[in-house]
């Protein structure tokens, strides 16, 4: 469990290190909660890796005109705590509590997590529900991607070689919203076995907005739009849930064959949805 | 003289807490990994990637050439190294030539190839990764009733029906039962591959000084005199020149007890180098070559009669053996045997094992070693029964417990269990629990369509191994007391503990036998330069054996002291209080720390007496012991996703008298969470090519703290009569009995769907799919 | 691992089935993988760089056709071998005419081993299915490129 040697490079400005990575070929190192058990396994054998951990600027929450800003290297465990995000956006709070172990969360940060794409991460589920966005910079550019663009496949991002991701940014929830993240944890992993994020909010008593993520479940997290549209529609919980993974090819491995993560991504989405929405007011 | 003698409070029985754990806690103890010594080289293995191959070319020249690379070894170089050792024996057993390093043939995932010897670790990490390895790929087969199958692929081509031994047993007249019985139910019942996974993983240490002809070895081991004997015949080192250290061992639950290919491999390679070296085991190494545990395929008929009286049980066991015998290998099932007749009555049984090879990592001990997979079987047996006889499982239970006046009792295995009272524990579990209110709620839940369980396990375990015919280490355990001239006290014990505590509960008794504080007992173990000899802490053997080494060599130690005062207060009339020798007509006295000043520089020393104050003490049991318990669990099964949440704990245990509560209950705890791991979580899970497929913490779940349910531990003391101190074991109890317990549980919350069996690990979608199918699998 | 799937190719059964066999437009369309070279009779070495995430390995091994069946089904085979492991992938691909291409339907097996067999079992199912796609997407491109010069991709 020893890494091929490599360099390594803690620049103590962005611009720094975007000009180190521009070529392309150097690795960012955030968390490391990913990448160092990769490079232990041998998987990843990066010749340079590129610390982000003393640049400074990209830690921080703030929020200004109801848009939410998260620097990449905040931790998960920053998320989960801070004030702004507890109040102001509580879905990704939630979901950042749920990933893996303390240790985990005091280390690893929402700029890795969504940049390494694991198809099993529990971020994407929110920050589709939160039809939030990701900022890339590099050295000679920036640039917003939605997230519903930046996942496109497993590990697979819309991150261009150079870039990296700067911050995430999000709309304020608003306080009469009802949310949910609901997961069924891998035992050996935590990883979502299934993730599903809902957002709902209620007009005269019904639903007038839904937006649903789910992870987990297939090659990459995706939004349930035909259950967001029956139940803004007016359909039972059932009948949304009902469609959600159609037209997905859903996962398949030791733990949960294909037709169980499906089964379990409408569970999970029933049961998010009937909680977010007792908490809709 | 001092005419006041306090007798302290006595230690033995209270929860103390442990006196190694400062150590352990600061980071401040010493584990093999933590050992530098001057001019010392690493070595790095390199492993096949292959279940089943052969070794077509092998170039080391692309590691040699790189700087900081001291040698490279091949299979080649250590072809007259003798076999990694199995001490286990059996009639007909074929043991293949297990070499250190693989010949032209590999024959599981992780054998090792070469090994790579480097100034550092980088470096022969790096440099292993360039030895090539031209493999030509063979079948392989991984799973042990695949390997018996006609036509399936040869482990070792000199034995193509892959079994390394038949092995059978009979007690009392299992036919005749057959026929008397009115019913009679049958099951297959697995019990999968485990791995232990220490927290610290293997590591060695080798140091071998030609100008001495010595080697000093330290090695992460449950058993260095074992080790210690094994390596000199292995290697021609006289044992007086060969040192064992075990430092500091993170835990073993039997995984170390085993001699490994790379103890034997770093000693050859410190003899080649003439220099120290280092290997310490990865995660992923310690997952592929370190053993398993269980791998067990049992196929069970029970025959009783319609009142539930039981008759007899046949069991044919499957042993996945893997590709090699480690130590004590194919000794394991024949532990099952012993035990399957479980805590019951019933005198006829027949069992047939068969050891299979097949292309994977060796199983061997692992917290239990063959007493869970049996308790697995008969309690699970026990509850099928009681569906088929519609009675319920608790009467059924205690309606073929032996009474306490039946002891000893003589099982159909040829066992006799010391003593018990195996009602009490499950009577108190059930009655803690509430056994009648739950059983009241799981009925009306039903209606509502939710799904409790209930279940329960009696079991019983053999502990203390043991007698010396049957033990292939030898049975005994040894002490040496020293009480040196200032009064403290040194016991240096044979036994090896690696987590158990023994530490705490050596110097209890030590304290409570010479009247001295506790802290003026230091207990040292684990070097056999050190200690007299020993064998080991495994089989739950610690303080039963050892513990009654150390109480026999302490009474030899207060007969000695009690002729020193006796001396010094001129009379024979004296005895022994809390330490000081009294005359208890005068009530005159002399001190503990006075005598052993005395006995050091005596100016009169008694009669035929020598002076000193050390005893040694070996001891050999009579027999096992014998502990038993009951352990209730309360599930609550999650219609929708097949997620089981467990609501009450009970564990009620009877390991004998109790030395240190605290220490007692920590065992149980550590028991149970590797009980449920098995029962819930925990599998490796071999492909059919023999690639091991849940090769890290990413997908072998072990349970963690948050996992984890309240645990209600409480005890019921039934002493054993076989040593003095009463003691039985607990190491391995809480892992015997929570396995059956959470999975009776889980099928009695599921039979109303006619569920009857489950496999473990009782993973969600095993239990959604069996709901979907309306209870049929 | 079971794979097994459909896709769909936009050229006549009798293209597809030369394109698909064509080791020049095997090579480009493999992910990670640049050219194929002969070694024997249906029988080419492979080089493969197989990028994902952090993941980064080279395999090296061969690409092999068999049972053939022409225009109708044949099967290929890729097996590749480097420091973190082994892999092959074994697929038996099905033509069958459509009104505007071919269905190519594909049924077999991967196998993966070392390493990414011993860590990688979580993902194996999507990744193999996101590499197949690639594969036939690659193809795709591949064909739209060549255009009506598709007759000298016939093997020899
Ligand atoms: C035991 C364990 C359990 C886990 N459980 C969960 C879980 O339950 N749910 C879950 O979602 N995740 C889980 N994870 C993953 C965890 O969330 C990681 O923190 C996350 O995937 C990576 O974040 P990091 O900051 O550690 O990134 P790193 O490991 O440092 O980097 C990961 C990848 O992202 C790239 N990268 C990092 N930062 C940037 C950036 N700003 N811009 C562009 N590229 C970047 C790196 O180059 C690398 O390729 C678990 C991890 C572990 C070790």
């Amino acid at each position: 469990m020893i890494p091929q040697e490599f360099e390594y490079s803690a620049p103590g400005t962005l611009q720094e290190a975007l000009q180190l990575i521009a070529g392309g070929e150097r690795k960012v190192l955030a968390g490391g909660m990913s990448l160092i058990p990769m490079m232990k396994l041998r998987l990843a054998a990066p010749e340079h890796v590129v610390d982000l951990g003393r640049v400074p600027g990209l830690n921080y929450i703030t929020e200004s005109g109801g848009t939410i800003r998260i620097g990449a290297t905040t931790t998960h465990h920053e998320i989960e705590m801070a004030p702004l995000v507890r109040g102001r956006c509580p879905l990704l709070a939630e979901a950042a509590s749920r990933i893996g172990d303390i240790q985990v969360r005091n280390r690893g940060t929402i700029g890795g997590s969504i940049a390494h794409a694991d198809p099993a991460a529990d971020y994407p589920a929110s920050l589709l529900a939160l039809e939030g966005q990701v900022r890339l910079v590099s050295a000679n550019s920036d640039r917003t991607v939605a997230a519903s663009d930046f996942f496109l496949d497993p590990f697979t991002t819309a991150i261009e070689p150079g870039e990296i991701v700067s911050e995430i940014v999000l709309p304020a929830e608003e306080g009469s919203e009802g949310y949910r993240y609901e997961k069924l944890a891998h035992p050996a992993s935590g990883f979502a076995v299934v993730g599903v994020a809902a957002r709902i909010k209620k007009t005269g008593g019904k639903i007038s907005f839904a937006r649903i993520g789910v992870t987990g479940m297939a090659a990459h997290a995706f939004r349930a739009l035909n259950a967001e549209k029956l139940l803004e529609g007016g359909a039972t919980i059932d009948e949304a849930v009902a469609t959600i993974g159609e037209g997905e090819e859903a996962n398949s491995d030791l733990y949960a064959s294909a037709d169980y993560r499906q089964h379990l991504a409408r569970v999970h989405a029933r049961r998010a949805i009937s909680v977010a929405l007792t908490r809709a007011t | 003289m001092a005419t006041t003698t306090v007798k302290p409070e006595t230690l033995v029985g209270k929860r103390i807490r442990r006196r190694e754990d400062p150590r352990l806690i600061t980071g401040t103890a010493t584990y093999v990994d933590d050992i530098k010594m001057p001019g010392m080289h690493h070595a790095c293995i390199v492993r096949s990637p292959q279940a089943a191959a052969r070794i077509k070319g092998l170039n080391i020249k692309p590691a040699l050439d790189r700087p900081g690379v001291v040698a490279v070894f091949t299979g080649e170089d250590v072809k007259d190294v003798p076999s990694v050792p199995c001490v286990a024996q059996l009639p007909g057993l074929r043991q293949p030539h297990h070499h250190v390093l693989a010949q032209d043939r590999v024959y599981f995932v992780g054998h090792p190839v070469a090994v790579v010897v480097a100034t550092d670790r980088y470096i022969a990490a790096d440099a292993a990764d360039a030895v090539e390895v031209d493999y030509e790929e063979l079948p392989a087969v991984a799973d042990p009733e695949k390997a018996l199958a006609a036509g399936a692929p040869a482990i070792h081509p000199q034995w193509p029906d892959n079994t390394a031994f038949t092995f059978h047993q009979e007690g009392g007249d299992v036919e005749k039962a057959f026929r008397e019985a009115d019913v009679i139910v049958k099951q297959r019942i697995t019990s999968q591959r485990l791995v232990p996974n220490a927290m610290e993983t293997r590591g060695v240490v080798a140091d071998w000084r030609a100008a001495e002809r010595s080697l000093t070895l330290y090695s992460s081991s449950q058993a260095p005199h074992l080790l210690r004997s094994l390596l000199a015949s292995i290697f021609g080192i006289p044992e007086n020149r060969l040192r064992v250290v075990a430092p500091e061992v993170g835990g073993g639950f039997g995984s170390k007890i085993d001699i490994y290919a790379e103890d034997m491999l770093m000693t050859f390679v410190s003899q080649r180098i003439n220099k120290p070296v280092k290997w310490v085991e990865s995660r992923r190494e310690n997952f592929l070559c370190t053993i398993h545990g269980r791998g067990h395929v049992d196929y069970y008929e029970l025959a009783a009669k319609r009142d539930g009286t039981m008759l007899g049980l046949k069991l044919k066991i499957i042993q996945d053996l893997g590709a090699y015998l480690q130590l004590l290998t194919p000794a394991i099932p024949t532990l099952s045997v012993l035990m399957m007749p479980g805590l019951y009555k019933f005198k006829n049984i027949s069992a047939d094992v068969i050891g299979a090879f097949t292309n994977c990592v060796p199983t061997d001990a692992y917290r239990g070693a063959g007493r869970p997979e049996a308790t697995h079987g008969i309690e699970r047996m026990v509850d099928i029964l009681a569906a088929e006889l519609k009675m319920d499982p608790a009467e059924l239970r205690l309606k073929n417990f032996p009474a306490p006046d039946e002891f000893p009792f003589a099982t159909a295995t040829g066992l006799a269990y010391d003593s018990g009272n195996y009602a009490l524990p499950l009577k108190t579990a059930l009655d803690e629990v509430g056994y009648a209110d739950l059983r009241r709620e799981q009925k009306q839940g039903r209606e509502q369509g939710k799904l409790l369980g209930i279940g329960m396990s009696a079991y019983g375990e053999i502990c203390a191994f043991g007698p010396t015919p049957a033990t292939p280490t030898g049975g005994w355990e040894s002490a040496t007391v020293k009480i040196e001239p200032s009064g403290k006290v040194t016991i240096m014990t044979g036994a090896s503990p690696h987590g158990q505590g023994e530490e705490t509960t050596f110097a209890q008794i030590a304290a409570d036998e010479l009247g001295v504080d506790i802290d003026d007992v230091v207990v040292l173990h684990g070097d056999t330069s050190l200690v007299q000899y020993g064998i080991g802490t495994f089989g739950s053997r610690g303080t039963a054996i050892g513990g009654t080494a150390l109480y026999y060599a302490l009474q030899e130690l207060k007969s000695k002291i009690k002729k020193f005062g006796a001396t010094l207060l001129e009379s024979d009339e004296v005895s022994l209080v809390g330490g000081s020798v009294v005359h208890e007509a005068s009530g005159k006295s002399v001190s503990f720390s006075k005598i052993a000043a005395e006995a050091y520089r005596p100016m009169k020393l008694p009669p035929n007496t020598q002076p000193g104050l050390v005893a040694t003490h070996f001891w050999e049991p009579p027999n096992f012991t014998f502990p038993f318990g009951a352990h209730v669990v309360v599930t609550e099964v999650d219609r929708d996703t097949g997620q089981i949440a467990i609501r009450r704990y009970v564990a009620v245990d009877d390991c004998g008298k109790l030395i240190n509560p605290l220490i007692v209950s920590g065992q149980v705890h550590g028991g149970v969470a590797q009980g449920l791991g098995q029962a819930l979580w925990e599998q490796a899970v071999y492909d059919d090519n023999g690639q091991l497929l849940t090769g890290e913490f990413t997908d072998y779940a072990i349970p963690r703290a948050h996992m984890m349910p309240w645990i209600e531990s409480s005890h019921t003391e039934t002493p054993s009569p076989v040593n003095p101190l009463g003691v039985k074991g607990v190491g391995e109890a809480g892992t015997i009995g929570c396995s059956p317990a959470v999975v009776n549980s889980v099928v009695d919350a599921l039979s109303h769907l006619g569920v009857r069996h489950l496999d473990m690990p009782l993973t969600p979608e095993k239990i959604w799919k069996l709901i979907q199918a309306g209870g049929r699998a | 691992m079971k794979i097994s799937g459909a896709h769909v190719i936009s050229v006549p059964q009798e293209r597809a089935y030369a394109l698909l066999q064509d080791p020049a437009v095997l090579g480009r369309s493999m992910p990670g993988c640049d050219a194929l070279e002969k070694i024997g009779e249906n029988e080419y070495h492979m080089k493969m760089k197989m990028v994902l995430a952090s993941m980064n390995g080279l395999f090296d091994g061969k690409v092999r056709i068999t049972d053939a069946n022409p225009f109708s089904s044949f099967r290929l085979i890729v097996e590749g071998a480097g420091k973190i492991g082994f892999m092959r992938g074994n697929g038996l691909l099905t033509l069958a005419p459509l009104e505007n291409g071919t269905n190519v339907q594909y049924e077999g097996s991967v196998e993966v081993g070392g390493t990414i067999a011993a860590v990688g079992q979580r993902l194996l199912d999507t990744t193999s299915r996101m590499l197949i796609k690639r594969f036939f997407d690659k193809l795709s491109t591949e064909i739209a490129a060549s255009g009506d010069k598709a007759g000298s991709a016939l093997p020899a």
